[in-house]
């Protein structure tokens, strides 16, 4: 196959699900791939990407059944003819969840299991485990087990595993949902570098921010359908809402200053001295409420850990009324296991934590929920009831504290009204995410912790969850969200805490913690997009005059 | 080190003669060796908490042993059961599942059944791990699951959904394996293994073993 070809090619590709009664996910897809290094593809959840990329590998029809019109071929092979193990050093699969492609007892015989299976003797398997490795910067966790690894470094154990089979196109499924932000720029230099050696990437993926300055081809899905095909700036030049995307904020940018084609990445624009007055309303920090109640939950001294490791050193804060605050720090910082001792789910091994005035040592972890509701990263853990609306009622009954009209409002906030009588287990991610936070807040908490809320969402989700939020806070509750998504973080919290080290390395408003390198480099955290635009233009206005930006002006 | 399969040879043997063995001081010497072992394995701190699992059983069971055939019996059914968990232990501590399994093959098991016994050896701490955050998830919404006699009102909400992820999650590796070629003919093996003299002298030590352990001890 020579570069420049299509190498997967899907025509009039329709596809349903054998238990979705008919409804097709995908419908009437034409799509060459495979010319281009690198090709995202975008689009609300639901919208069918995933199960598109299944059947670049032939996982569907073979593994999943249903009913599927059209053709997919791979170098020419109908993939309906070609077992999906027949097609493993052509197309590479890296699913969205590290955890659940991760088999074996070490990184090391992760990476060879594919090797085998193509039947190569030892001696090349030892060097492709080796290259592979080299390829995603792991060499030193070859011998470490999978499931020891942080979120992050799984998720490279699993494309290193994909990496060595040499397949000629790449598929990665949402590769950024679960990393800190340090890392997910790693992985974009390891991507673009995957790129430049004559294979081919597909990337599906919701925050456009990270992967359309990269990529030389968008598609958007809309409801199984493709509805935009092109150059990223091109495809990005109007982005109707319904398809659930954000654009980056450089396309914003690019459109003030009268840029075409749009630049995508933010710190390649151009910027002029008159930059600054025509861009000045894209860098104003989000309005958030500030309101500061009563204190309700006091953090001293804390120490912790998590297993065999003590992740936790002397971690002190306090959480008020009315206040949104953003947890942040890496990936394996120990956030989750600061939030399990918040609930009492976690003894202090010194220190206390106190939540309204009472030390959660004392409490039974189910009693304290009463006034601490957390909504943990997977969903999945908790349904066990048929109905939404039944799910929901298990909290405040076990506690004695149902109430109707909270309940009837908690569910139109979170839109979950015309889904209470669905099982939970079959809505989809965003929705069973919907659902956990109602069950978290419908016995009506002071304090409510969310995990990730925004991983792998869409911009739907995230807009409804930002409602959430201004609403808990204006009723005086108190939110503490745990996130590696800077960009929410900063758009919905007035006060960041970072957790580095196993103490909170600091405690203030995001451009306050933004504006610390030192600080953000040693917590794996990278300023947002608008932070650096606004640092960038203050470098301008310092530098002296004013005058004309790059680029044209007009559209301003 | 020793093949995977003289390894379990020498496990069964070992493990065989403590059954079998029927004076008391043969299974506390069975047992000393099998703590030297540990130690000299540097596994203490893995032994430490498997036998906070296994010790409760095993006085359970010497228990109910006591009460059936007296105080003697009793201690040495406790002792034997210990020791045969221990001598699986250090088995499992030693050996890669994935070194067992394609040590097997290399016996002519076929490859789809070594492997599924050695991903559901490795799958029980995921399991675990599971389990574990379903109760979290539960006792952070008011459920009663903290060990005691309460939680058992509330089986359906630990039950329920440890067993639908269970089910999900051995669909999503299913398909995972398969993305990485599973059931593509002609696998190779990264590591091969070959019985040599020391692997025959220990399954004839292993063999040796379980007839002293049957005939004499």
């Amino acid at each position: 196959m020579t570069a420049g070809l299509p190498f997967i090619r899907a025509e009039n590709l329709s596809y349903a699900y054998p238990a979705a009664g008919g409804r097709p996910v995908l419908e009437r897809i034409d799509l060459d791939l495979g010319a281009e290094p690198y090709l995202l593809v975008g689009g609300a959840s639901g919208c069918g990407k995933s199960t598109l990329c299944r059947t670049f590998n032939g996982l569907i029809p073979h593994f999943y059944g249903g009913r599927l019109s059209g053709s997919v071929s791979v170098g020419g092979r109908g993939t309906r003819d070609t077992p999906v193990a027949r097609l493993i050093d052509r197309v590479g699969l890296v699913f969205q969840n590290p955890e659940a492609q991760l088999f074996n007892r070490t990184v090391a015989r992760e990476i060879a299991f594919g090797l085998e299976s193509l039947g190569l003797d030892r001696r090349e398997i030892g060097r492709r485990i080796v290259d592979a490795a080299a390829a995603v910067g792991i060499e030193t966790l070859l011998e470490r087990h999978p499931h020891h690894l942080s979120g992050g470094e799984q998720h490279l154990a699993a494309l290193a595993a994909i990496l060595a089979l040499r397949p000629r196109v790449l598929v990665l499924d949402e590769p950024f949902a679960n990393l800190d932000p340090a890392t997910v720029l790693g992985l974009r230099r390891v991507l673009a570098g995957i790129g430049e050696h004559g294979r081919s990437l597909v990337v599906c993926e919701h925050r456009l921010n990270l992967t359309a300055p990269d990529a030389g081809r968008m598609v958007v899905m809309v409801g199984g359908r493709i509805v935009a095909d092109g150059p990223p700036d091109r495809v990005l030049e109007n982005l109707p809402s319904p398809w659930g995307l954000e654009a980056p904020l450089a396309a914003a940018v690019s459109r003030r200053l009268g840029l075409a084609p749009l630049h995508l990445d933010l710190d390649q624009i151009p910027l002029g001295p008159g930059a600054r007055e025509m861009l000045a309303d894209l860098t104003v920090p989000p309005r958030k409420s500030a309101a500061c109640g009563e204190m309700v939950l006091e953090v001293e001294g804390l120490a912790g850990r998590a297993g065999d490791h003590q992740v936790l050193r002397d971690v002190s804060f306090n959480l008020h009324r009315g206040e949104v605050t953003a947890l942040v720090g890496a990936n394996g910082a120990g956030k989750t296991t600061l939030v399990r001792h918040l609930n009492g789910l976690a003894r202090p091994l010194r220190g206390r934590v106190a939540v309204a005035g009472k030390e959660t040592r004392r409490w039974r972890a189910s009693a304290l929920a009463r006034h601490v509701g957390v909504a943990f990263q997977n969903p999945n853990s908790q349904f066990f009831k048929l109905t939404v609306a039944e799910e929901i009622r298990v909290g405040p009954l076990a506690l004695g504290c149902l109430d109707e009209n909270w309940l009837a409002r908690l569910a139109a906030w979170l839109h979950l009204t015309d889904l209470m009588d669905r099982a939970p287990f079959r809505l989809s991610g965003g929705e069973k995410k919907r659902v956990a936070f109602a069950a978290a807040l419908a016995h009506h908490p002071g304090i409510l912790v969310l995990d990730e809320p925004t991983a792998g969402q869409d911009a739907f989700f995230r807009r409804a969850l930002a409602d959430l939020l201004v609403r808990l806070a204006a009723e005086g509750g108190a939110v503490l969200m745990v996130t590696h998504d800077l960009a929410f973080a900063e758009r919905c919290a007035s006060r960041w805490l970072v957790l580095c080290d196993g103490v909170i390395a600091a405690d203030g408003p995001p451009e306050t913690v933004m504006a610390d390198p030192a600080l953000m480099r040693r917590s794996h955290l990278v300023p947002t997009e608008r932070f650096r635009l606004a640092a960038r233009l203050e470098e301008i206005g310092a530098a002296g005059s004013g005058g004309m930006p790059c680029g044209r002006r007009g559209r301003v | 080190m020793l093949d995977p399969r003289a390894r379990l040879a020498l496990a069964c043997g070992w493990g065989g003669t403590v059954a079998a063995a029927g004076r008391p001081w043969t299974v506390v010497g069975a047992y000393l060796v099998l703590c030297l072992a540990v130690a000299g394995w540097r596994r203490c701190a893995a032994y430490g908490r498997w036998l906070r699992l296994v010790v409760p059983m095993a006085l359970f069971f010497g228990a109910l042993t006591v009460w059936a055939a007296g105080m003697e019996a009793g201690g040495v059914a406790a002792l034997k059961l210990l020791a045969l968990t221990t001598t699986f232990f250090l088995f499992f501590e030693t050996t890669a599942p994935e070194d067992l399994g394609s040590s097997l093959v290399r016996t002519g098991m076929p490859f789809a059944a070594a492997f599924v016994f050695t991903a559901a050896l490795q799958f029980v701490p995921v399991i675990g791990r599971k389990a574990r955050a379903v109760i979290d998830a539960q006792r952070s919404r008011g459920i009663r699951l903290e060990p005691g006699w309460a939680a058992l009102r509330h089986w359906p909400a630990f039950l329920a959904p440890l067993l639908i992820q269970a089910f999900t999650l051995a669909d999503e590796l299913a398909e995972a394996m398969e993305a990485r070629g599973f059931s593509r003919p002609g696998r190779s093996f990264h590591r091969d293994f070959r019985m040599g003299p020391a692997d025959w002298t220990a399954v004839a030590g292993a063999a040796g073993l379980l007839a002293a352990g049957i005939g004499w001890l």
